[in-house]
Parts: C-alpha cells; sequence; structure tokens
C-alpha cells in the first residue's frame, strides 16, 4: 500500500515537470512570437488557466527557477528561457521527458519521402502497366523533377502528349520505356525521348 | 554620345517573370494543351490567363469567355486552380531565395531580387547567376521564366520584357541606351497612358528621349514618381526592394461576382457577408484587426454603389462588421437594379492586442469574440474552411457562385487522393493522371 503512495507521488511529481515544460514552451514561443512577454491575462489565456492567480503562482514559481522575472511593475521580463530546453534532461528527480537529444536524430515523413522539395510533384496512376512493381490504379507517385535518370528508374515520361510511367532502360546508347506487366509491350521513341521527371516514392493511403 | 551610366552593375537587380503564368502550370500538368489556346477564368467567365497561341488569335486578358469563343472557336477553356498557382509561385519564390535573402514577392507570378555584392560569396558573374536562377527555375517547375538584370528595378523590368517568353536579358550600365532606344514610353513600368501621351506631344517617344531629358524639365513639367523612374532608367537605382513577408498589410479586400445577377436583396447581402468572413479571416491570420470598413454593391452594368463606415473601435470579427453594414446596407442597395458582385475593403489595420476596456464594455465583448472566432479557426483549420459560418451568409454558402460552366471545380478539385478532401489537399502540386 505504501509502496503504490510513492509511486503516485513520483508520478504526479513527473507530471507537473511534464506541464511546467509545457508552460516553459508556450511562454517562450510566444516571446519568439511578439519580441515582448505575455501580459497576465494574455498568459492566462495561453496557458488555458481558469484564473490570474494561478498564473501568479506559476510565475512566482518560474522566478524561482530563473526562467524568467518581474520588473518593479511586476511585468514578466525574460530571463533565462532558452538554455531552460537543455536543463530539461537533467531535472534530478523524475524521469526526464524524452530528451530532445535523442529525437533530433529522427526525420519526419516528408524528409524521408521529398528531397528537393521545389522540384517535387505529385502525379495518380491510372492503369495497370506498373502492377508488377506494386505499383497500382489510385496510387500516388512522389516524382522529382530535373534528375538524370539511371537505367531501372522509373520514370514519368511524355509519350503522344500524355504522361506514361514505366522503367528506363539505357543498354549502350539505346534508351526506351519497360513497362511492368507482361500485357504492355516496351516503348522505344521514335525522336526524342521526354522524361519530366523520376518515381521517388510511392504512396497510398488506406 | 557619353554613356549614361559609366559602371556595368552599382547595383544588380533582377526580375523574374513567369511566361503566361497561369497558364504555363496548367500545361505543365497537362501535356495535352501544348501548342494550344488555352484560357483561364472559366469560373469568373472572364480571361485571367492566355498562352501565346490563344494571343495569336486576338484574344486579350479581361476579355469575356463567350467574346472568346466568337473569335478563337477551338479555344480550350480551365478554371483557374489557383492553390496549384499559388504552390508554383511559392516554389518560384524559393528557388530565388537559394542565392540571395533579398527577394520581393512582387505578385503570384514575378518578383524581384537583390543581387548587389553576391559575386564573391557565390564566386560567380551577375550574368551566371541570373543565368542559373532561370536555369533551375525552368528545370524544376517545368514552366518558363523570363528574367532581366540591370541596375534598377525599372531596367530590370524592361529586360524581363524584353524577350518573351522565357528571354534572359542583361542590360548594364554602359548599354542602357541600346535597349532604352528600342523601347516605347508607353512600355516602362509606372508610366501610364495620360503620360505617354502627354510626352508624346513634346515628341518623346522612346524611353531613350525620355532619360535625355535633363533634371529641371523632368522636374518642372511631371510629377515626382516620374522624376525617379527618369532616375531608375539611367541606371541611379532609386526604388527599394521590399524583401518583407507581405504581412504588413494596409488594407485587405474581397470581392467575388455571382451569376445570375440577382435583385434578391438577402441573397446580395449574404454575398456580401460571404466576402466580409473572407476578409476578417485573412484579418485574424495576420493578427491584425480593422477600424475602417468599406463595402461596395457592383450593378450588371458595372456601376458601383459604395459606402464607407468608419467603425468607434478597432475589429476582426465579421458580424461586428456586418452589424455596422446592415444600418446602411439599404443605403446603397435598389431593389431595382440588377447586381453581379460584392465587396469589401478592410482599411486603417492595426496590430491586433487587447485594449483598455472603453466605457462600454466593449473590449470584454471583443474578447469573447476573440475566444469565439479562435476556436472558429482551429476548426477550420481541421477541418477546412467555412465548416463554420455566419447565418448572415448561409444562401451564398449554399448555392453555387455560379451558374452553368462558371464556378466548375477545376481539376484538382475533383481529382483527389484517398484521405483529400476539397478542401484540405496535399501541399505538393498534382501534376494529374499518368495513363498506360
Amino acid at each position: 500500500m505504501k509502496k503504490r503512495k510513492i509511486l503516485d507521488s513520483e508520478r504526479m511529481f513527473t507530471y507537473t515537470i511534464f506541464m511546467i515544460s509545457k508552460y516553459k514552451e508556450k511562454i517562450s514561443k510566444f516571446y519568439h512570437k511578439n519580441k515582448r512577454m505575455p501580459s497576465y491575462s494574455e498568459a492566462m489565456r495561453l496557458l488555458d488557466f481558469k484564473s490570474k492567480n494561478s498564473v501568479f503562482k506559476l510565475v512566482d514559481k518560474l522566478e524561482k527557477e530563473g526562467f524568467l522575472s518581474k520588473d518593479s511593475k511586476g511585468k514578466l521580463l525574460p530571463q533565462n528561457m532558452f538554455s531552460q530546453l537543455k536543463i530539461l534532461g537533467s531535472v534530478e528527480a523524475g524521469f526526464p521527458s524524452p530528451a530532445e537529444e535523442e529525437l533530433s536524430d529522427t526525420i519526419t515523413l516528408d524528409e524521408y519521402l521529398i528531397d528537393n522539395k521545389d522540384a517535387t510533384f505529385i502525379l495518380k496512376v491510372s492503369g495497370d502497366s506498373m502492377k508488377d512493381a506494386g505499383i497500382v490504379q489510385g496510387d500516388m507517385v512522389i516524382v522529382e523533377r530535373k534528375i538524370t535518370p539511371k537505367n531501372g528508374d522509373i520514370v514519368i515520361a511524355e509519350v503522344d502528349n500524355e504522361w506514361t510511367i514505366k522503367y528506363f532502360r539505357k543498354i549502350g546508347s539505346k534508351v526506351y520505356l519497360e513497362p511492368a506487366n507482361k500485357k504492355y509491350r516496351s516503348i522505344y521513341p521514335k525522336e526524342e525521348l521526354k522524361i519530366a521527371a523520376i518515381v521517388k516514392a510511392v504512396v497510398r493511403k488506406y | 554620345m557619353q554613356s549614361i551610366n559609366l559602371f556595368d552593375f552599382p547595383r544588380a537587380i533582377i526580375h523574374i517573370d513567369g511566361d503566361s503564368f497561369f497558364v504555363s502550370c496548367e500545361i505543365a500538368k497537362n501535356p495535352k494543351l501544348k501548342g494550344k489556346p488555352v484560357v483561364t477564368g472559366l469560373e469568373r467567365g472572364i480571361v485571367s490567363a492566355l498562352s501565346y497561341e490563344a494571343k495569336e488569335k486576338g484574344v486579350k486578358r479581361a476579355m469575356r469567355i463567350d467574346e472568346v469563343k466568337k473569335i478563337c472557336p477551338d479555344a480550350i477553356f480551365l478554371s483557374s486552380d489557383y492553390e496549384t498557382y499559388s504552390l508554383f509561385s511559392l516554389r518560384m519564390y524559393n528557388i530565388v531565395r537559394r542565392y540571395t535573402p533579398a527577394v520581393e514577392e512582387y505578385s503570384i507570378d514575378e518578383c524581384f531580387a537583390d543581387l548587389t555584392g553576391l559575386r564573391r560569396s557565390l564566386g560567380m558573374s551577375y550574368e551566371n547567376m541570373a543565368s542559373k536562377i532561370k536555369n533551375e527555375l525552368d528545370s524544376e517547375l517545368g514552366i518558363t521564366f523570363s528574367v532581366g538584370l540591370a541596375p534598377t528595378k525599372v531596367l530590370a523590368k524592361i529586360g524581363s520584357k524584353y524577350e518573351k517568353p522565357s528571354g534572359l536579358t542583361v542590360i548594364k550600365g554602359r548599354d542602357i541606351r541600346l535597349y532604352l532606344e528600342k523601347t516605347a514610353i508607353e512600355k516602362i513600368w509606372g508610366i501610364g497612358p495620360q503620360t505617354s501621351s502627354f510626352l508624346n506631344k513634346f515628341g518623346i517617344r522612346s524611353a531613350l528621349q525620355f532619360i535625355l531629358k535633363d533634371k529641371e524639365w523632368i522636374r518642372k513639367k511631371l510629377t515626382k514618381p516620374h522624376f525617379e523612374i527618369w532616375q531608375e532608367l539611367r541606371g541611379e537605382s532609386v526604388y527599394k526592394l521590399e524583401t518583407g513577408k507581405k504581412n504588413d498589410y494596409k488594407s485587405i479586400s474581397k470581392t467575388k461576382t455571382f451569376t445570375p445577377a440577382s435583385r434578391d436583396r438577402d441573397f446580395i447581402f449574404s454575398q456580401l457577408s460571404k466576402n466580409v468572413e473572407n476578409a476578417c479571416i485573412k484579418l485574424r491570420r495576420h493578427k491584425l484587426s480593422a477600424k475602417k470598413i468599406f463595402f461596395f454593391l457592383k450593378t450588371q452594368d458595372f456601376q458601383y454603389y459604395r459606402m464607407e463606415i468608419k467603425l468607434s473601435h478597432a475589429t476582426f470579427a465579421p458580424n461586428c462588421i456586418l452589424n455596422a453594414i446592415s444600418g446602411h446596407f439599404e443605403k446603397i442597395f435598389d431593389s431595382q437594379k440588377l447586381f453581379r458582385a460584392t465587396g469589401i475593403i478592410l482599411g486603417d489595420l492595426g496590430a491586433y492586442e487587447m485594449k483598455q476596456l472603453d466605457l462600454f464594455g466593449r473590449t470584454e465583448q471583443e474578447e469573447k469574440f476573440a475566444k469565439i472566432f479562435k476556436g472558429i479557426d482551429e476548426i477550420s483549420k481541421k477541418y477546412g474552411k467555412h465548416s463554420v459560418f455566419l447565418g448572415a451568409s448561409f444562401q451564398a454558402m449554399n448555392k453555387k457562385q455560379h451558374k452553368n460552366g462558371r464556378g466548375a471545380r477545376s481539376e484538382r478539385k475533383s481529382n483527389l487522393f484517398n484521405g483529400e478532401s476539397a478542401r484540405k489537399k496535399l501541399y505538393l502540386p498534382m501534376l494529374g493522371e499518368i495513363k498506360d
């Protein structure tokens, strides 16, 4: 029974630290955006507090921590707001929240799928000529312009004024487009082969 | 005769102009349109952009669609897809910013950039920078741009127009006169038909003749802006680039045409209400409030009925603005007239801040509205614009803006991916469908 209580208070403590770091983040963001500290009523809205009194209590706590300070009229001043993120990891008691440092090596799906954002476009697949490459009707392909295709790349080419998606094949100086479906034939260009973009990813949302 | 300007690039300004931008974006999406007379603006019934092939047939901007059909029966009409155009536009700015942070986002299809002093850090000449920028724009976006490089903004703009489409014109200080000789006075940015016909009377027809007039003459006969253009044309840079993000708005306006034209007071009011809501959404996005409102109704024969109201306190809430309007709406509304458009302009803008409580407790009310509209904006962010709207806008929101083909959805809006909605789409431009 006693053990449980300790756990609860520990959890409570961790939770408080967590919330305070959230509040700090919000205040820092406000400061960044507006180039000034919030007033008490602004802070109340910002932090979703029900009363100004709770803002005062938080401000006291943050003042003791050296996160912020007050001027002679009681208005808020920034203090040590920006080194705060690092201190987070070294809070003595409780469990530190997931460390920023650990997460800084992760990337978003966007970053994973897109290299040159300004040259990246999407298209919708209709038809089944690339079915054996796992690209089917309704799929979204993410493509990038301005890359020279290599043998074996999947490309978007312009054939008879339509977009087509095929494997790019280059044997010696001969280039052609190869489907991934036995029902279709390879396309050997009569004149210049117009490659518009290279397929970088296929996205299918269910 | 001596050179006008002895230095090649006292400053190096480049102007970039998308070649028939809207139509080019459409062709980038659909290669079938290449080489055909293409016109955008179907949803408004008025040409907003046209391909060179359409231009050759005599089609002009702002022409009515039914007129175009007469002179160019094989024209292809498209509804504007402003979302895609805006995405292309942002990319244009981004690509130019790879070279310099000093970029002025002049309009959706044009920008200026200042390259002065970058030769050493980029290790290339201004000409090379200009041609590399153009090359990256053309190849990464799949549409062409015309570029002018010169010592001033006005000259750079002459440069980008000099050879279109897909030109790159470099006007060095020393060569100014060669280019201005071939530039008619009315083609200069900032010189209108009034001024050019005035100058014609003094025998001034080319830009060169204009800059050869002496300073005193220009100052005596013309106004200060014209004197500035005169300086710019001579290679002295006077116009600064406005490189800030465009959010220091002086006014915000929203206008929308509807068809068929209407006499129905409530319907017309709801159209105005929708515009007010849209203007306020923009207002709030930029954390502004307005103190002056200006609204108008436009009749079928293009007459304007307008009115200006000064509010007692600044606001960002459409209901407050509509309250103010409703007291005056009847003064300009005439049930005998057929109206085709409504519009609102919000002026006297200021940063939205919590004000001192005034005598009538207005601020308390504003604070309430601040909470409500914060909620509404959050809902819109999640579910799309106009998920929640005022009752006053109901008729306008629930009816197509245009009958028949007008108001037709752009292709992108009807060709969605699983998980997208007409209001919430991916931020990457879509190039259409791949056929086998």
